[in-house]
């Protein structure tokens, strides 16, 4: 149904942009005057008006619809009844209203459910009749109003641009917004988390296990369960397993990428360049499940036959393996982006440098470099965040025991595997266990941010600005 | 009659630069003498540029560029794979046609020279030496208490000036400056031509330039280019005055060009 009105709604639109067009070239010839704009202007103009506005309240009104119809079979099923209902017995009736009225519904079907099902689909048809009516009255008006001005000759150039501006307003807001609605997701379901769980034990404690966690209502729990539960929630490990295997991707992909794109930008000719520069970054594209496997089934493997000769214990998921080989997968990101700042510093500065007699290697040590070091920070810190980030080389390479380790040969976890772990499945939404889920997201994304915070200020401290 | 009343320290002969397939320079013969100010004039696109990237081999940087027959600096061949482009570098300086001084402090923009070729042995000999090459370059008295201050916070004609005292701080015996006044407004024109005509009593220069006027303020000879051919070459005066080619005649009071 709304795959109709918005064809209709489109189609409309597009006769709209023909008549308008036709329509005002009429006019200056029939009036001997000159338009403000192009005809193609007076298109734009009244077909945008037609049909933005329109498909804006289509978008609203099929977000609110449900929500509308829910709120009056509530109040329908308590008004007429005496027995009340709490909210989730509501919600478990309107379900059954629902599939009953789909055709699915299975079990005992009771009066409540018939009465309810047929003031669903009353409500159902009068939502549609009503929309419909407001989406044609809206489109009167604004095709009425845009043609008006139209008629007269409006500066449809510049209005054109105007609504084009708002357009991108608008895609930029739902980004902003989107955003902050996952961030107020995560901080009230972490507080709910930290209501149970207190945030020093969360932040300092030293062992994980959130398996032992069986507890449901929070009010419940006496001093000892408590004891019990804060040793299930210590994300201390969490945090070294995740530092420990990003340093350890780090130190692969950091030189690495560096010299590669200091190689590409400086020393590679045209050639080499247009070849190399591809194929590295095809490294970017392949899946991270590729990774994992490869982690998983070559290199772990790999790094526990060298161990046994040298007698090392070393165990099939290490922080090694993943490591490695996430650094691997970094190392595009660090190449290429520095390969772009490093081509970005003005060709003038290294003539500079050679017309001083500086070799090749002194002028970028001490020319170029410096001056790309933000864009080389900035690509270090991406790389950082997606080290941090990654997971499905971890859960697949570094194993799940959260131990708090240093040996690169032992395996450790990170957050985001953990995060996994605790997601995975049937879940419920009130117990502590899937909620630390949520704590353990907002954990990291204020330590990312503390990161990136940090870094940015380095970088405005050190840099050489060259414009 | 050219007047050879002093040593010649660079000399060209049948000299060939090629851009991939396009020739830019055609057989150049020029002289160029010791502790003189040489300007080279002509429309753009005529090779002077090009001539003097070729004295301290800056063509090296640009992949497809092939530079053939002979350029001599003191009578030494520098147009061979072995010679050390750092160390002829060093005796060569250059000043370009936007400033481009690095974008760090003052201070290191002309230390940099000396640093990377070991001229001072101690903090105390490196400040001597960037305190004269900005003496020498007029700055001295503007920026002497701002040294840690970037390079790129001064105006133009300052800039300018900076990249003049780094050229000089290497202590070369050539300073080649392509269309260095080209960014600048008048004022700090002029006080780059003041400063080269205190220059030219210790190095020589080879300036490129635009401006006829210019060439008549600071030059002893002028060489006139054309499509990659040295037209003609001698004393500013005499090409200014009483030119002997024709072309020449023409580019000077402004018939082309």
């Amino acid at each position: 149904m709304n795959l109709a009105i918005i064809v209709l709604i489109v189609l409309f639109s597009i006769s709209s942009f023909f008549f308008a067009r036709t329509k005002v070239k009429k006019i200056a010839i029939s009036n001997q005057t000159k338009l403000n704009a192009l005809p193609d202007y007076y298109g734009f103009y009244l077909s945008l008006w037609c049909a933005l506005p329109a498909l804006l309240i289509l978008i609203v009104w099929t977000i609110f619809e449900p929500s509308i119809i829910k709120a009056f079979i509530f109040q329908g099923i308590s008004g007429e009844n005496a027995q009340t209902y709490n909210n989730s017995e509501l919600n478990l009736i309107y379900q059954q209203i629902k599939s009953f009225h789909f055709g699915y519904f299975t079990g005992t079907i009771t009066e409540e459910i018939i009465r309810g099902a047929e003031s669903y689909k009353s409500f159902l048809s009068i939502a549609q009749g009503s929309k419909i009516v407001l989406l044609a009255t809206i489109i009167i008006f604004t095709t009425l109003y845009a043609l008006k001005k139209i008629l007269n000759n409006n500066k449809a150039r510049e209005d054109v641009e105007k609504i084009f501006k708002g357009l991108l307003f608008v895609c930029s807001l739902v980004a902003i917004l989107t955003t902050i609605g996952i961030i107020f997701a995560l901080l009230f379901e972490s507080i709910k988390f930290f209501s149970v769980i207190n945030i020093f034990d969360f932040l300092f404690g030293t062992s994980w296990s959130p398996q032992r966690a069986f507890v449901r209502d929070a009010s419940t729990i006496t001093a000892e369960e408590y004891a019990d539960l804060k040793n299930a929630f210590g994300t201390v490990p969490l945090f070294a397993g995740t530092a420990f295997i990003a340093l350890i991707a780090m130190i692969v992909a950091v030189p690495i990428g560096l010299f590669s794109g200091i190689y590409m930008a400086e020393y590679a000719n045209t050639k080499v360049r247009k070849y190399s520069k591809p194929i590295i970054e095809i490294l970017a594209g392949i899946p991270t499940v590729v990774y994992g496997f490869f982690a998983a089934l070559t290199v772990g493997p790999f790094f526990r036959e060298i161990g046994e000769k040298f007698g090392l214990e070393v165990s099939s998921e290490s922080a090694l393996a993943a490591g490695l080989v996430m650094g691997v997968m970094i190392i595009p990101y660090i190449s290429s982006l520095s390969d772009d700042v490093i081509n970005a510093v003005p060709q003038s500065l290294r003539d500079g440098s050679y017309a001083i007699g500086a070799t090749k290697s002194e002028t970028i040590k001490r020319v170029v470099f410096p001056a790309a070091l933000p864009g080389i920070v900035g690509s270090v810190l991406l790389a950082v965040s997606r080290a941090i980030g990654e997971t499905m080389i971890v859960v697949m390479a570094a194993g799940l025991a959260a131990n708090l380790t240093l040996n690169p040969l032992e395996s450790t976890t990170t957050i985001t595997t953990q995060i996994v772990m605790i997601l995975v499945g049937d879940q419920e939404f009130d117990s502590p266990k899937t909620q630390s889920a949520f704590a353990l997201g907002l954990t990291l994304f204020f330590a990312t941010l503390v990161l990136n915070y940090i870094a940015l200020r380095v970088v405005k401290k050190y840099r050489e600005k060259y414009e | 009659m050219v007047m050879i009343n002093n040593k010649v320290k660079i000399k060209t002969t049948n000299l060939n630069v090629y851009y991939g397939d396009k020739q830019a320079l055609n057989d150049v013969n020029l002289e160029i003498h010791s502790k003189e100010v040489t300007a080279l004039i002509g429309p753009s696109g005529c090779g002077k540029s090009t001539y003097i990237r070729c004295i301290n081999r800056m063509n090296d940087v640009i992949d497809i560029c092939r530079v053939t027959g002979s350029i001599e600096i003191d009578g030494n061949e520098i147009n061979k794979k072995e010679i050390d482009v750092v160390s002829l570098r060093e005796k060569i300086g250059m000043v370009f046609q936007k400033p481009n001084p690095f974008p760090k402090s003052i201070y290191d923009n002309v230390s940099y020279g000396p640093n990377i070729h070991g001229l001072a042995e101690n903090k105390v000999k490196m400040d001597e030496i960037v305190e004269t090459s900005l003496k020498k370059a007029a700055l001295w008295n503007e920026v002497k208490d701002r040294l840690n201050e970037p390079g790129t916070s001064l105006s133009g004609g300052q800039q300018q000036r900076l990249c003049i005292a780094r050229a000089i701080s290497v202590n070369p015996e050539v300073i080649l400056m392509d269309e260095p006044c080209s960014a600048l407004d008048p004022i700090a024109t002029a006080k780059i031509e003041e400063l080269m005509d205190e220059l030219k009593k210790s190095y020589t220069i080879v300036i490129v330039t635009h401006s006829m006027s210019q060439a008549v303020r600071v030059s002893q000879r002028t060489g006139f280019f054309h499509l990659g051919k040295l037209i003609e070459v001698d004393t500013t005066e005499k090409i200014f005055k009483n030119p002997n080619n024709k072309m020449t005649q023409d580019y000077i009071t402004g018939r082309f060009g």
